[in-house]
C-alpha cells in the first residue's frame, strides 16, 4: 500500500477555481460488461444534490461539491483527510449510447451506467443448417 | 499506533487555526510520516492488510466538552459499520463489500479498494462511552463523544499557604 492508495490525490487543475477549496480526484472503478460500461467513483460527502455529471461532446465530467466541514471552536487532534470538492473528466468513445446514461448516488459513491450503443453490442449470429 | 506528531505538544495544542500555512505544513509532514509507516505495515494491524485493502481516513477534533470523529467510508452500508467505545478509545470496524452482480467484468480502472477494516482511535481524555452518538450520511461517519467532566475534576487543587 503506497500513500497514493490511501489518500485522496489533489487535483492541481489548470482552470482557475471560484471556490476557495481544494479539489480532489475521486478514485474510480471502470468496468465493462457485454451491455454497458460502469463507472463507480468514491466521493465521500456528496449526495444527489451536490454532484454533477456533464457530458459535452465526448468529454464526461463528474464533479461534486462538499460543503466545508470546518467546525468552529474545535482543535484538531489528528487529521488524515481534507474536505474539498471533487472533479474528474473522462473521454467517451462513440460506442456509448449518450441518451441512456444513468447516474445514481448512494452513500457517497457515484455510479454511472453507460450503455453501449446498439451497433457495438456483441451479437450472436444464429447458424442455420442448410 | 500512530506516529502522532513530530512536534512537541506545546506547539500542537495551539492548532486552533488550522488554516495557518505553518500548520498545514506540519500536517503535511505528519501525514507523510503516518502514511510512510502505514505503507510499510509497521503497525500491527498491517499484518492483515494486503494490497488494495480499504482503510478509512479519519479526522479527530476536540474541544473542552467533546470529541468529534469523522471517517470517510464511501460505499459502506451502515449495517456493516460497527462502532465500539471504551473509556479511552473508539474502534471503528466494518467491511466495504465489493458488488458481485456481474461476473464477466472487464476492468479498465480499479482504484477503489474493498475489504474489512478496523481502526482503533486512542483518545487522550476519558470519555463518557454511554453518551456517544454516531451518524452516517453520504459516506461519512460522524461520531460525537462527550468528555467525562468528572474525570477532569478528579485532580484537587491544593492551596498554598504562605508561612
Amino acid at each position: 500500500m503506497s500513500d497514493k492508495d490511501l489518500q485522496k490525490s489533489e487535483n492541481t487543475a489548470v482552470t482557475e477555481k471560484i471556490r476557495n477549496v481544494k479539489t480532489f480526484i475521486p478514485r474510480v472503478d471502470i468496468y465493462e460488461t457485454g451491455e454497458a460500461l460502469f463507472l463507480i467513483a468514491d466521493m465521500p460527502g456528496i449526495d444527489e444534490k451536490t454532484v454533477d455529471v456533464e457530458l459535452e461532446k465526448n468529454i464526461l465530467k463528474i464533479s461534486g461539491r462538499v460543503e466545508n466541514g470546518k467546525v468552529k471552536d474545535y482543535s484538531l487532534v489528528f487529521s488524515e483527510y481534507e474536505v474539498g470538492d471533487y472533479e474528474r473528466t473522462f473521454t467517451l468513445s462513440d460506442e456509448i449510447d449518450r441518451e441512456k446514461i444513468k447516474a445514481t448516488v448512494k452513500q457517497g459513491v457515484l455510479r454511472l451506467e453507460l450503455p453501449k450503443a446498439e451497433k457495438v453490442k456483441p451479437k450472436k449470429i444464429a447458424i442455420n443448417a442448410a | 499506533m500512530k506516529v502522532k506528531s513530530l512536534l512537541p505538544d506545546v506547539v500542537r495544542k495551539t492548532t486552533t487555526d488550522i488554516d495557518h500555512p505553518f500548520y498545514s505544513l506540519q500536517r503535511e509532514m505528519n501525514n507523510l510520516f503516518d502514511n510512510f509507516f502505514r505503507g510499510f505495515s509497521v503497525a500491527p494491524r498491517g499484518f492483515a492488510a494486503g494490497i488494495g485493502e480499504f482503510t478509512p481516513s479519519i479526522d479527530v477534533k476536540e474541544n473542552d466538552k467533546e470529541y468529534l470523529i469523522k471517517a470517510e467510508l464511501p460505499g459502506v452500508e451502515e449495517k456493516d459499520i460497527d462502532v465500539t467505545v471504551t473509556s479511552d478509545s473508539v474502534t471503528i470496524k466494518g467491511e466495504k463489500k465489493e458488488e458481485k452482480e456481474d461476473k464477466d467484468k472487464n476492468y479498465y480502472y480499479m482504484e477503489r479498494s474493498y475489504g474489512s477494516f478496523s481502526r482503533v482511535i486512542p483518545l487522550d481524555a476519558e470519555i463518557e462511552s454511554g453518551k456517544a452518538e454516531a451518524r452516517f450520511k453520504n459516506g461519512i461517519l460522524d461520531i460525537k463523544i462527550p468528555k467525562n467532566q468528572k474525570a477532569k475534576e478528579k485532580g484537587t487543587k491544593v492551596s498554598i499557604k504562605t508561612s
